[in-house]
């Protein structure tokens, strides 16, 4: 009979390659370990990377909706507003500080939007983030939103690079 | 026989909270890390449950249950996975066969209750599930047989795919209760005074997009030359935040419309890049240099998905004796869940939940495959349930002679 | 030869349809919408009008409509992946003299034309 004792008996070598941790559609995640956070396939979503240099903590939230008044199921990171709310928490949860914490964003499009008035989820959901991060005093130094096309993204938390990448195009790093 | 949406909502929670749980027994068992990605209910014929799995060899493990619920689950791990879980389990145990075969039965038995036990919790009532049989098959085949081989059936499916992180392997849970039983349990929790959806009905839907996505596959093959078959058409439920992993990251070409009346929603037609270099050069009537993908590719594409969506639609229009408009086609080329995202978000504005129709067709003559995807409004749907009569089923075509004679 | 005017707002069909009826037809316009299928209808009163139904701005059955409205000895022949009952009936009503549904194979509408404008 085999027991298992809890202990790593291979404890993987994983180099110099900092850890990946994929953030999901309405998820967000953070570190405190240099880590890289990737998300992908935003088309009107937008992918919100918040990190604070000082503590080395970052988190990254990927939002589809501009705000929990529209429909409600109790998960916070779906929305803008409680979105970027929860990932702001959770990052002074692991020691960060409001005050040094900067901002990136990226997503939004305008793609395949068949609302005939009004504006786009895209552009609406860009606008909540704005307005959330300004209540709580965040500084957005980066931001590639709008356009008709997906991107995917990975935020360095050591270095708060955001790296946007489409289908179609060259990646560029804000 | 009715169901309603917050009860699918329900199941659909507890078969992934199941796998979530089932998932974690394994990771602390064996330190690996992995996250289930992705949960869904779905309606499909028995024949054509497990299509993710073609191509793959896997090792697994399947229980039967019973109880209050009764069927079969499989969890299959393809063979690098295994390999890597048994390693993890026992350093260097792969090699031995024997070790490598416990070992797999192990975590799967442990699994398995983590799965079947929210289950039980909720149902207020035991499930009991066989012990493991360990099985090593490719495709399909690793799936259980079915109990009722005679009848050509549709059977709810859940299926979990279940992602190891940091690493390109994913293993599944497919669990397939027993038509009877589950449909009891189902109807014995819907509030059927609120947003109920008749079962029977969604069959027949089901069997109408069947239809549909043949109608495509032969506008495709008189457009083409290129003799094309309709493949699976299923009907899955899964929260709306998931919707847009329902397709790959891959890029893909083709064509969205929104669609209006009962009921409306969006339609996507998409084609891997290849294929949509493809399909387009066999519409054209003269040969393309390069393998690019060129202005006259798209035009054609676009006319094609739009006759594909036409083809698609028109069925459920005939049935319903109502008519489904749409509008012109919006040609896409991008990641695969990026062109879902956008149409997920607002269907999402009015819904947590989502009703995905999914089929998809190819050919064996060239490299060639294409999706079609409907995500109709939820709402929407049941009213076009209400008013499906099941006795028109196979009207899908409209007779042109006889409307001009 | 008979003058025929072509509303599609898709390029490759109305290429397809150019290639099958320049042959024995003089093509007086290719339109992308119903806007554009009125306004050129007017001003070239052709014989013959092939007219899509899902077009952006207005759809082929409202300009066949407002076509057959002016004048009711227009012919205008729907020529639509639309295959749905409902929709042949509202294009019956708009004054469609003809449906053909895509995909199409040549000889089908060179008989739908031949019934409707016989030459």
């Amino acid at each position: 009979m085999k027991v298992y004792d809890g202990t790593q008996s291979t404890d993987d070598d994983q180099g110099t390659e900092p850890e990946r941790i994929k953030v999901g559609i309405a998820e967000y995640k953070t570190t405190t370990d240099d880590a890289v956070l990737t998300t992908s396939g935003l088309g009107s979503c937008i992918g919100v990377g918040i990190y604070d240099d000082v503590s080395g903590a970052a988190g990254l939230v990927h939002v589809m909706l501009p705000t929990a008044e529209d429909i409600d199921d109790g998960n916070r990171a779906k929305f803008a507003d409680t979105g970027v709310e929860a990932l702001v928490e959770a990052l002074e949860d692991a020691g960060a500080s409001r005050a040094s914490m900067r901002a990136k964003m990226a997503g939004g499009s305008d793609m395949l939007d068949f609302s005939e008035s009004g504006s786009s989820i895209g552009a609406r959901n860009a606008k909540q983030v704005r307005a959330t991060l300004e209540e709580f005093d965040i500084p957005l130094v980066g931001e590639d939103v709008g356009g008709d096309h997906g991107r995917s993204l990975k935020l360095d938390a050591g270095t708060g690079d955001l790296v946007v990448k489409s289908a179609n195009t060259e990646s560029t790093t804000l | 026989m009715n169901v309603d949406i917050q009860s699918l909502g329900t199941f659909n929670q507890l078969a992934h909270e199941g796998a979530q749980q089932a998932t974690q027994s394994m990771a602390q068992m064996t330190g690996i890390d992995a996250s289930v990605d992705v949960t869904k209910i779905t309606l499909v014929d028995r024949e054509d449950v497990g299509e993710a799995l073609v191509g793959q060899d896997f090792v697994g493990v399947q229980f039967d249950f019973e109880g209050v619920l009764e069927g079969d689950t499989v969890l299959a791990f393809d063979t690098d996975s295994a390999d890597t879980m048994v390693d993890a389990l026992i350093p260097g145990g792969s090699d031995d066969e024997a070790m490598a075969r416990s070992g797999v039965e192990e975590v799967g038995n442990i699994m398995m209750s983590g799965f079947i036990d929210g289950w039980a919790d909720y149902l207020e009532a035991a499930i009991e599930h066989s012990p493991p049989t360990y099985i090593e098959k490719s495709g399909r085949e690793v799936l259980p047989e079915t109990r009722h081989p005679d009848d050509h059936e549709q059977v709810f499916v859940f299926k979990s795919e279940i992602e190891w992180v940091g690493e390109s392997v994913n293993f599944y849970i497919y669990m397939l209760p027993e038509y009877e039983a589950f449909a009891e349990v189902m109807t014995e929790h819907a509030d059927t005074e609120g947003d109920a959806i008749p079962i029977d009905k969604l069959h027949t839907f089901n069997e109408m997009t069947t239809s549909g996505t043949q109608k495509a596959a032969d506008n495709v093959e008189m457009m083409t030359g290129i003799p094309t078959e309709a493949e699976v058409s299923q009907i899955s439920f899964a929260p709306i935040t998931d919707v847009p992993k329902q397709i790959g990251t891959d890029t893909y070409v083709g064509t969205v419309v929104e669609f209006t009346g009962v009921p409306s929603g969006y339609l996507l037609v998409l084609f891997d890049e290849v294929s949509a270099i493809n399909v387009a050069e066999a519409m054209m009537p003269i040969e393309m240099d390069g393998d690019e993908l060129t202005d006259q590719h798209e035009s054609a594409i676009e006319e094609l998905g739009n006759i594909m969506t036409s083809g698609f639609v028109d069925g459920w229009a005939n049935v319903l004796q109502t008519s489904v408009d749409h509008s012109p086609p919006r040609l896409v080329h991008d990641m695969g869940r990026s062109i879902m995202d956008p149409l997920a978000a607002q269907v999402g504005q009015h819904q947590e939940h989502a009703f995905i129709i999914d089929s998809r067709m190819k050919t064996d003559d060239i490299e060639f495959e294409a999706e079609i995807h409907a995500l109709p409004n939820e709402q929407e749907l049941r009213r076009a349930l209400e008013d499906l009569d099941v006795e028109r089923a196979d009207e899908t075509d409209a007779d042109v002679e006889q409307i001009f004679e | 030869m008979p003058d025929v005017l072509i509303a599609d707002d898709s390029e490759f069909m109305r290429n397809l349809l150019r290639e099958i009826l320049e042959e024995d037809h003089t093509i007086v316009g290719e339109v992308e919408n119903g806007v554009e299928a009125v306004e050129v209808y007017k001003e070239e009163t052709p014989d013959l009008v092939m007219m899509d139904i899902v077009m952006p701005i207005r759809d082929g059955i409202e300009a066949t409509d407002e076509i057959k409205s002016a004048n009711p000895d227009a012919n205008v022949i729907m020529c639509t992946s639309v295959g749905q009952e409902e929709k042949m009936k509202e294009a019956v009503k708009a004054g469609a003299d003809g449906y053909i549904t895509k995909p199409f194979q040549k000889p089908s509408v060179i008989e739908a034309i031949e019934d409707v404008v016989p030459s």
